[in-house]
């Protein structure tokens, strides 16, 4: 230790203040998440991912309630490049997927590899809470990059609606149900996902690589298996994961997209809603007894 | 002896087959305890159960008089921990990091900002708190490690092999620290394998071989014989027949003759026969033997 610094005796002050117990360990796992998926103090490289992502998600919406706004006969639902909420979903939805993939592994492989996982087993936080605290951190911010495009589409579409801003934003009701129902859908399927690779994955860049083969190699090869009729390929369908919440969102904004593996497969978007729930069991039950032994 | 702060009874864990710990009956007073053992003996497998991340397959534990089966939670608030291996996120600052250990522990986010600020500086990583953790010397991580052990004020913290990898100046720093640490109201369970190190900072040591306690009493009754030793000037036979006159058991080796007598203060004793005898002597003190020596002579000394 003699290439450190001095050590000062200045005494030492007991607490004698508050103590939160686990809602307080819970709390500060969430936030740190939080920190560390956004890059927030840590390295500069940390950052440029995560805010370049959102970025790229807000710029559009940006543009498109801007020109509303500027131009008088803008309809800002059809006729643009990203068109309405639904269409914005895709669109974001690849960013988030993108987002997912590079901050899931950060939340959890470092902590396991570096001996982190340690100084939790000394603090009153179980594995249970350890990773929900951290799907908790990745929802928070999958749900800014989802959310905060939309609900300003949502505001800006509002403000110019001839029935003033309040009458609009309470007509509009049904929509603001509708984009908070889809970015759930999004958030649990391709966050759960990530988690599960997270979970197993001795390297972040290797669980990166793995999940983005899974979401987005596989539905080109099942794609593949459809179009060649090849048998069981309408359940290999199903491993698409990533075209899952497209099959919600369409069914909750009554549209069709008839590339999707899904649809081309014959499977009702309830069988999506199935498949993400049990990808997010899964996730859970298979985290928890990973990390049992260690917290 | 004061409410112990770590109670097993019949205590035994097993990896499969394999027996890591075996019948451990302990009653551990507040203090510094070591924990001393060969590698395998059992120890971090022991400082696991304590901690509840693992579950006993046999027999019953409690700290602080709470079972840790059934309060590891509660428990948790009330220890620090620093493992013997790695721990430190190395992409986060010495700052962040013992702060967000605070926050962990359940301190208030204010509160956490203070003490940590404070345990870096009592732990001499003050000028390299805002340093990323993997930019650190291996003292330096050291420090860190045992800065987020403490920071939340535990009352109870486990020291997993605190010196090792430092150099001679550094073990000397970190043994200073954990010495200190008593004086904080913080109950210190040392484990270590560095058997002087144990001699030089806990007042209470329990020995584990093969996964079952040697011994668990107080460090000064083990190392201290009863026996004082006296190098004697002059003839040593006629020394040693003076006092073997006044009823004192003598040995002698040399010109060093080892007194054992407990119908007074053996010293005085020593004193008075040298003056009788007309001799002088080289050393006059305590006999004491290692812990080391304990720790080889096994089952041989005495149970816990």
């Amino acid at each position: 230790m003699t290439d450190g610094g001095v050590i000062f005796d200045l005494g030492y002050k007991p607490h004698d203040g508050p103590r939160l117990g686990a809602p307080g360990a819970f709390r500060a796992t969430v936030k740190d998440g939080i920190r560390r998926v956004l890059g927030l103090r840590r390295k500069a490289r940390k950052k440029v991912l995560p805010f370049l992502l959102l970025g790229i998600a807000l710029i559009p919406a940006v543009v498109v309630v801007g020109a509303a706004f500027l131009l008088a006969d803008f309809d800002p639902e059809s006729g643009t490049l990203f068109g309405g909420h639904s269409e914005f979903f895709g669109w974001v939805g690849t960013l988030v997927l993108i987002f997912a993939a590079f901050s899931a592994p950060e939340l959890l492989v470092p902590d396991r590899v570096e001996g982190v996982l340690a100084v939790y087993s000394s603090r009153p936080i179980r594995a249970r809470s350890y990773l929900l605290a951290r799907a908790t951190a990745l929802a928070i911010v999958m749900t800014a990059y989802l959310l905060i495009p939309q609900l300003l589409m949502y505001v800006g579409f509002s403000v110019l609606g001839e029935d003033g801003l309040l009458s609009e934003l309470v007509g509009r009701g049904d929509e603001l149900l509708k984009i908070v129902g889809v970015t759930l859908a999004y958030i649990v399927a391709f966050g759960a996902p990530a988690l599960l690779v997270a979970v197993f994955a001795r390297r972040t860049a290797t669980a990166t690589g793995t999940y983005l083969a899974v979401m987005l190699v596989v539905p080109g090869i099942v794609t593949g298996l459809l179009e060649g009729r090849v048998a069981g390929a309408r359940f290999a369908a199903l491993l698409t994961l990533s075209q899952h919440p497209d099959a919600i969102r369409d069914w909750v904004y009554d549209t069709s997209t008839p590339t999707l593996n899904l649809v081309r497969a014959g499977w009702d978007p309830w069988v999506s809603l199935a498949a993400i729930a049990i990808v997010a069991l899964a996730t859970g039950f298979i985290g928890i007894r990973r990390y049992r032994s260690e917290l | 002896m004061t409410a112990p702060i770590i109670q097993t009874t019949g205590l035994g864990h097993a990896y499969g087959d394999i027996v890591a710990l075996h019948g451990v009956d302990l009653d551990v007073p507040p203090g510094r305890i070591g924990l001393v053992g060969a590698n395998g003996a059992g120890k971090t497998t022991l400082i696991k159960i304590l901690l509840g991340i693992l579950d006993p397959t046999v027999g019953d534990v409690a700290v602080f008089g709470d079972d840790v089966r059934t309060k590891a939670l509660d428990i948790r608030s009330q220890v620090g921990y620093m493992p013997e291996g790695a721990c430190l996120p190395l992409a986060q600052s010495a700052a962040d990091f013992v702060v967000y250990a605070a926050e962990l522990a359940g301190i208030p986010p204010k509160a956490a900002r203070q003490r940590g600020s404070d345990v870096l500086t009592l732990v001499g990583l003050h000028e390299e708190r805002f340093r990323y953790l993997g930019d650190f010397s291996t003292g330096m991580k050291q420090r860190a490690k045992l800065a987020q052990a403490i920071v939340h004020d535990p009352e109870l913290v486990f020291l997993d092999e605190p010196t090792a990898g430092l150099d001679p100046e550094g073990r000397d720093e970190m043994l200073d620290l954990i010495a200190r640490l008593g004086g904080y109201g913080i109950n210190v369970l040392v484990s270590s394998h560095v058997l002087v190190d144990i001699e030089r900072t806990c007042d209470w040591v329990v020995m584990l071989d093969g996964g079952e306690v040697l011994r668990s009493q107080p460090l000064s009754g083990l190392v201290e014989t009863g026996t004082v030793e006296v190098d004697v000037l002059g003839d040593p036979a006629v020394m040693a027949a003076a006092l073997a006159a006044r009823g004192a058991d003598v040995t002698a080796d040399g010109s060093v003759l080892a007194v054992q007598y407990t119908a007074g203060d053996p010293f005085d004793l020593i004193l008075d026969v040298l003056t009788e005898v007309g001799a002088g002597m080289r050393s006059l003190g305590t006999r004491s033997t290692s812990l080391e020596d304990l720790f080889l002579a096994g089952t041989d000394g005495g149970g816990p």
